[in-house]
């Protein structure tokens, strides 16, 4: 027997076994040991230390760089910014020190802004829809066409409506937008003719102002002195989450908490263990729809108790009597714990604890008012402050003031301009239907379907999106498909836009002119300047430049009304702003800071017709009046009004809520993968949301944690994964809105009556495995 | 650092900062889900009870910078090393892509790319660690198979010193700065007069997992 | 030393196509590195809450294999015990093939596999107070000093060989006991961390260890029409009936011990939770039940065939012992704070195998295959065989 072998043993070598031979195996791992002594000799900066700027190669690092300050606008807050802008891009988003609203503090979503301004999804050019079909799911058809040839068509139609005698046909709906843009359309609507400016203030809390209004005539959201007060009870607001001015409430969150001596106390009522309510010192589970109920019981144990501020009341109140005689007389604890789901004594509690810690504010949210009645719900929880003394006061209720913008010259809106304003607005502001809604902007589907009291010929949209946070959603659809002709101004595509004629690219507002200032809250005054950052993208136009244009080609009056004040988005901005301070130095600043804020304006800051704040409701008597309401009895009184609920309670057991967390960027956060991957914080999930319910109740249904669901309610249903979530009141079904399934498809459409104010609250649903 | 637990918002400010701050990438619903997205700074909610007694926490948890840190004494490569000022470093040049550190850390601060990250516009081209130490050596940049970390946002604070500016008043890292409720303080845990020293003497704190016995640096301020 | 060493002819059909279905299997598996290598570990279904995947667990299987097998040689050449001298040339040459390849799956797991050098800048560059830094050492000096014991065992110097072989054995016990260490030390993983995980590997080196030697020569040997002596089989099985007892007893206390500690919740999950059949079907069913139940039927485990099946079992027993401790043993969410993490920061890693990762595997052991059967035809592993009996190359290896 031939022995056939290559090896040598006696060699010990590992030879050619492993593909490598011994030899260049060494040379391989000396050559390596050669070059890493070598790299050692080089010179090199120290481990962990920052190569300079110089030693770069060739185009690399920083070459410029910049500090523009401007504004945010991922909500209605409009935060202060400062971006960093390296070789031309923008990088970073940070808080500008010398706005005093927020202290230089930005939250999460400022920074999101850098996603928004290179979305990818950004539109870069006109466009025009081919296909003539209209629907959610259609392909329009986009075709791109000249900034010329769009804005000469729009143009075109305008000066046609307005040429019939029919300028009141015109509808534009106005979503998120600058202070600036909001003039210059409010403006363009008035010179054009048309009293259907609908903005998306009807989607959120016109029934908290309306409630105010009940009181002393402001119709707005209240202002509160939170750097001083010692205790807050929050009503169904997400102070931390979406309550604008939302930084502001950020900061001073921390201030109060633990940078001054006294810790302020903060109570919260909410059917959801919201991340404001697990921030909280108590969380106070209410039955949704009740909040009215619990204000008024606190108010009855203040009353009968003899907690309240006689002074203030007696001096600076009117219809104190009628108010406590309807609250003593109806609003017992024990009577109102089984309707509000908060044991009496608790109720007890809060009220002595809320009384007993002033200054301490009552502060309603939309949680609460977003119901039929909402606006009593806002009244009863705003009088509560003035029950305690908070009005005008350090560390209450204040009152905010408007910036000192130079007034634009006087509109005489022309023969047909005044024809086509007295015409009744699209959406029944002011009606018998809404006798104090401002804004009803739900309400213009209905109109619109049903084209009373006219058809709409036309409508321009921008930076809005009632297609998808619009409770019925759906019926949007179904207006915007009847639509003779639609045009959508933003930067990008959405739903709403889908229906559109024309698509008109807007520039985000990082790369906009114009002026801002937050919703109240600081009390003083604060102007904001927004100044792009970087040049426009593609072929992008700030929305005030293309109002100018279209109104220099309309001519005649709509033109004339566009002159002398600018002439341009940047021109508009630095006529407004005037008389603040040196244009240079404000663009530099990035915002103008108004003077201190004044209390105790008893003397000028009810607007009532007493002048006082007022308990019974003069200006709500008046609104009723006119339209032949009765004004007696509790009609114009806080109350509580059990909800009426769309749905029966048999084949729908379960309510629906809904909810907006901080990352949703202006109600819709599916471009910005920042806000998506983080979405819901306590539940340490993202890119998703959740149908959540109790775990009593889920044990009832038989569903469990990530089991796949179907909520449905008498108007649709829709598919999502149910989350099994202590943090919910057993019965209610919570669901975040601006990610994932779309509660407000299945929403049912209902009003508060006095203010408009769509409701999000009182859809029944059920819930079932899919 | 001390975070504030109460002054908190819970409103991940931080977290995005970071995010922008660092370059760090973004993933998809799948790698998130997954855990294969890098995320520095992360904001947990810890909850407890039942309804109605229910309880959440939402805690901050940046990459502790433990002095005894776990990860340091497992990297063969010494990618991972304290310096001499505290903060824990993350070379990429000398990251082998082992995960042993992934592996030890007790605060699942650290993670793997397990993908070449896409550049996006908004990134900033000035950033180490994908410059710092950029020599003869490939891939000094973030590329698949390395290990990232928060950082204490050491390009910050090492171009402060630069200029004299004091570490913990006039600059921080990326999340201090962004918190709104200012919530994250950070300084010298040695300077008896320092900001960190007032405020870990003010009340109550604590640090995660202490009986890891890492000695990790992030203090937390009780509620 | 008695009786002659060959090598094989390697000629046979059988034999030529184990090499091409090897051979084969071993390219797939490059093709699936080259992918994973340009595409990133996103195509493995490691996480950041479980790292280590597939190719890890490859690694410290091989690494136990191989120490277990030297150590057995070690019977032979130290202890003088004849009945084994006919496969301690094997057990050696399998143990260098199984280190080669234990760093080849360590390389495959690498983020950055071309910067495997740094694992071998020991002191100069590398902190060596990792216990991955440390197991550089102990591989690569493993490595040399297996081939520089292989080739005197070709030089047929005893004395030398059995010095070689004290130190190769004593190096292959501290390989293993280093290789658990890697494990044992984390104390952020509450079901690795433990001061019995060296010694837990060492039993599971030498458990698994036997086994693939009785699994490798009984096969080889009945394939090349060797004879199988029944004797030596039956002893090798009692020893590895008791390195099965061994290491049952380590795993026991080990898991017992988790249960009182306060972290209990990572170790419950393994023993109970939903992945836990592995641990009970494969882990203890296949690993110790059946392999003891036929080792102590007193008629089994006299028969080689039965033999063969116990050690099968042990096989891929300890395989899915390797498995379970780095795949499920890491999943279990850290508890960074107390209380229930909710969301992606308290959920369990996720561990599906995704091809790639499995291809790599099978690839890399395809590979050692390959390395075995070349050995086997041009070393002089195999025994000669009787005068009476012709090798005709007529069989495969």
């Amino acid at each position: 027997m031939v022995k056939i072998s290559r090896s040598v043993p006696t060699q010990a070598s590992p030879g050619r076994r492993f593909g490598i031979s011994r030899r260049a195996f060494l040379k391989l791992a000396g050559l390596a040991v050669a070059v890493a002594a070598l790299g050692r000799l080089i010179k090199r900066p120290a481990l962990g230390t920052i190569v300079p700027a110089d030693n770069y190669p060739e185009g690399e690092g920083v070459i410029t760089e910049a500090y523009p300050a401007t504004s945010c606008l991922n909500c209605g807050t409009r935060c202060a910014t400062r971006v960093r802008v390296v070789n031309g891009r923008a990088v970073k988003i940070t808080g500008n020190p010398l706005s005093q609203v927020t202290e230089g503090a930005n939250c999460a979503r400022a920074q999101v802004g850098l996603q928004v301004l290179y979305d990818p999804a950004r539109i870069t050019t006109p466009l025009r829809r081919t296909n003539p079909a209209r629907g959610r799911d259609t392909d329009p058809g986009w075709t791109p066409i000249s900034w010329d040839e769009a804005l000469a068509e729009v143009s075109g139609r305008l000066q046609d409506l307005r040429d019939d005698g029919e300028p009141h046909r015109l509808a534009i709906f106005t979503g998120l937008n600058t202070v600036s843009d909001e003039d210059i359309l409010r403006r363009f609507a008035r010179a054009y003719g048309t009293p259907n400016l609908i903005t998306a203030d009807g989607l959120d809390d016109e029934a908290g102002q309306a409630g105010q209004w009940c009181a002393d005539g402001h119709y707005s959201r209240s202002a509160y002195d939170l750097a001083r007060t010692n205790y807050i009870l929050c009503f169904g607001a997400g102070i931390l989450e979406s309550y604008e001015p939302l930084a502001r409430s950020l900061r001073m969150w921390g201030k109060i908490r633990r940078e001054r001596p006294n810790r302020a106390r903060v109570v919260v009522v909410d059917p959801r263990y919201s991340v404001t309510a697990l921030r909280a010192d108590a969380w106070l589970p209410v039955n949704p729809g009740t909040d009215a109920a619990l204000a008024l019981a606190i108010a009855h144990v203040i009353i009968s108790e003899n907690l309240y501020d006689a002074a203030f009341v007696s001096r600076h109140t009117r219809g104190f009597d009628d108010y406590k005689d309807l609250v003593l007389g109806g609003y017992a604890p024990e009577q109102v714990a089984p309707v509000t789901g908060i044991p009496a004594a608790t109720i007890g509690e809060v009220a002595r604890e809320f009384a007993g810690t002033r200054p301490a504010i009552a502060w309603r949210g939309r949680g609460a008012t977003g119901w039929p009645g909402g606006t009593y719900t806002a009244y009863a929880i705003y009088c509560l402050n003035a029950l305690v003394g908070s009005i005008d006061v350090p560390g209450g209720v204040i009152y905010q003031e408007e910036p000192p913008y130079r007034p634009l010259p006087g509109l005489a809106p022309d023969a047909a301009a005044s024809a086509g304003l007295a015409m009744p607005p699209l959406d029944g502001r002011g009606s018998a239907a809404f006798p104090a809604a401002r804004v009803v902007t739900n309400h213009a589907a209905e109109a619109m379907l049903a084209e009373n009291p006219y058809p709409v010929a036309m409508a321009i949209g921008v930076n809005a999106n009632f297609n998808l946070t619009a409770p019925g959603a759906p019926r949007w659809d179904e207006a915007l498909a009847r639509l003779p002709y639609y045009v959508h101004i933003s930067p990008t595509v959405n739903e709403m836009a889908g229906f559109a004629d024309i698509i008109l690219p807007a520039t985000t507002f990082l790369e906009t002119w114009a002026y801002d200032h937050s919703p109240p809250g600081s009390g003083f005054a604060e102007v904001r300047i927004k100044q792009p950052v970087v040049a426009p993208f593609y072929n992008s136009r700030n929305i005030a430049d293309m109002v100018f244009d279209v109104a220099t080609r309309l001519g005649g009056s709509v033109a004339d009304a566009f002159g002398n004040i600018g002439g341009s988005a940047e021109g508009l901005a630095r006529y407004r702003t005037a008389g603040l301070m040196p244009w240079e130095e404000l663009l530099a600043a990035g915002v103008w800071v108004g003077p201190e804020y004044q209390y105790y304006k008893y003397h000028r800051i009810f607007d009532t017709p007493s002048g006082q704040f007022e308990f019974l409701s003069g200006n709500l008597a008046a609104a009723l009046q006119k339209i032949g309401e009765p004004t007696g009895g509790d009609a114009c009184l806080p109350h509580y009004q059990p909800p009426d609920f769309l749905g029966e309670a048999g084949a729908y057991p379960l309510l629906l809520t809904s909810y907006q967390p901080l990352l949703s960027v202006n109600g819709d956060s599916r471009d910005y993968p920042w806000a998506e991957e983080m979405f819901l914080v306590e539940h340490g999930q993202g890119w998703t949301n959740f149908a959540e319910i109790n775990s009593a109740t889920a044990q009832e249904l038989g569903i469990k944690d990530g089991d796949e669901v179907r909520v449905e309610s008498p108007f649709g249903s829709l598919k999502t994964r149910a989350r099994v979530f202590e943090g919910v009141r057993p019965g209610v079904v919570a669901m975040a809105r601006g990610l994932g399934a779309n509660p407000n498809e299945i929403t049912g459409v209902a009003y508060d009556k006095i203010s408009g104010q769509a409701a999000r609250g009182g859809t029944r649903v059920r819930v079932y495995r899919a | 650092m001390v975070i504030d637990l109460d002054k908190c918002t819970g409103c991940q400010s931080c977290s995005v900062a970071c995010k922008a701050e660092n370059n760090v990438p973004s993933g998809s619903p799948e790698e998130h889900t997954r855990r294969l997205t890098p995320f520095w700074q992360k904001v947990i909610a810890v909850s407890s009870g039942e309804y109605p007694s229910v309880s959440i926490d939402l805690i901050p948890m940046p990459c502790m910078h433990c002095d005894d840190a776990p990860c340091v004494t497992v990297c063969p490569a010494r990618a991972t090393y304290k310096r001499e000022d505290g903060i824990v470093m993350q070379d990429f040049r000398r990251c082998i892509g082992c995960k042993y550190c992934i592996v030890a850390c007790p605060y699942g601060a650290r993670s793997f790319n397990y993908k070449e990250q896409e550049e996006m516009p908004y990134h900033r081209p000035d950033l180490p660690p994908e410059r710092a130490d950029r020599g003869p050596w490939p891939f000094p940049r973030r590329v698949h198979g390395v290990v990232e970390k928060c950082t204490f946002c050491f390009h910050r604070i090492d171009a402060a010193i630069e200029e004299g500016k004091k570490v913990g008043e006039e600059v921080v890292p990326a999340c201090a700065e962004a918190c709104p409720a200012h919530a994250i303080a950070f300084g010298d845990l040695d300077d008896p007069d320092g900001n960190v020293a007032q405020l870990l003497s003010s009340r109550q704190a604590t640090r995660l997992r202490e009986e890891m016995g890492t000695s990790p640096k992030v203090y937390y301020l009780l509620r | 030393m008695t009786g002659s060493f060959i090598t094989l002819e390697g000629r046979s059909r059988g034999y030529r196509n184990a090499v091409i279905a090897l051979g084969a299997l071993a390219l797939a598996g490059l093709v699936a590195f080259i992918i994973s290598y340009v595409a990133g570990h996103q195509t493995f279904g490691s996480s950041n809450t479980v790292p280590w995947g597939l190719p890890i667990v490859l690694a410290i299987y091989l690494i136990g294999l191989s120490a277990g097998s030297l150590i057995l040689s070690s019977l032979t050449y130290v202890f003088g015990r004849e009945e084994y001298r006919p496969i301690a040339r094997l057990a050696v040459f399998l143990a260098v093939v199984l280190i080669f390849g234990a760093m080849l799956a360590i390389l495959v797991d690498l983020g950055r596999p071309e910067k495997f050098w740094r694992l071998f800048m020991f002191f100069y560059m590398n902190n060596m107070r990792s216990m991955f830094a440390i197991n550089g050492i102990l591989y690569g000096g493993y490595f040399v000093i297996s081939l520089v014991y292989l080739g005197i065992i070709f030089a047929g110097k005893a004395a030398a060989a059995r010095i070689t072989g004290i130190i190769a054995a004593a190096w292959a016990i501290l390989v293993h006991l280093g290789t658990g260490a890697i494990f044992g030390f984390i104390a952020a993983r509450e079901a690795w961390f433990s001061a019995l995980r060296p010694l837990e590997f060492l039993a599971a080196a030498l458990t698994s260890g036997v086994a693939l030697l009785i699994v490798a020569v009984v096969a080889t040997f009945t394939l090349t029409k060797r004879e199988v002596k029944n004797d030596m089989i039956a002893s090798l099985g009692r020893l590895l009936a008791a390195f099965i007892i061994v290491l049952l007893v380590l795993v026991f206390i080990d898991k017992l011990t988790h249960l009182y500690a306060p972290a209990r919740d990572a170790v419950i999950y393994m023993l109970a939770g939903p992945s836990s059949w592995i641990f009970w079907v494969f882990q203890i069913g296949l690993g110790a039940v059946v392999p003891l139940v036929i080792l102590f039927n007193r008629k089994l485990n006299k028969t080689v065939r039965w033999l063969m099946l116990a050690a099968a079992a042990v096989v891929v027993g300890v395989f899915f012992e390797r498995y379970y401790l780095v795949i499920p043993g890491a999943a279990y969410p850290q508890a960074y704070a107390p209380g229930h993490i909710e969301g992606v920061w308290g959920a369990t890693g996720s561990f599906a195998l995704t091809p790639i990762e499995i291809i790599l595997a099978v690839g890399i052991v395809a590979a050692l295959g390959l390395f075995y059967l070349l050995g086997l035809k041009y070393l002089e592993l195999t025994p000669a065989l009787p005068p009476e009996t012709k090798d005709d190359g007529e069989t495969d290896p």
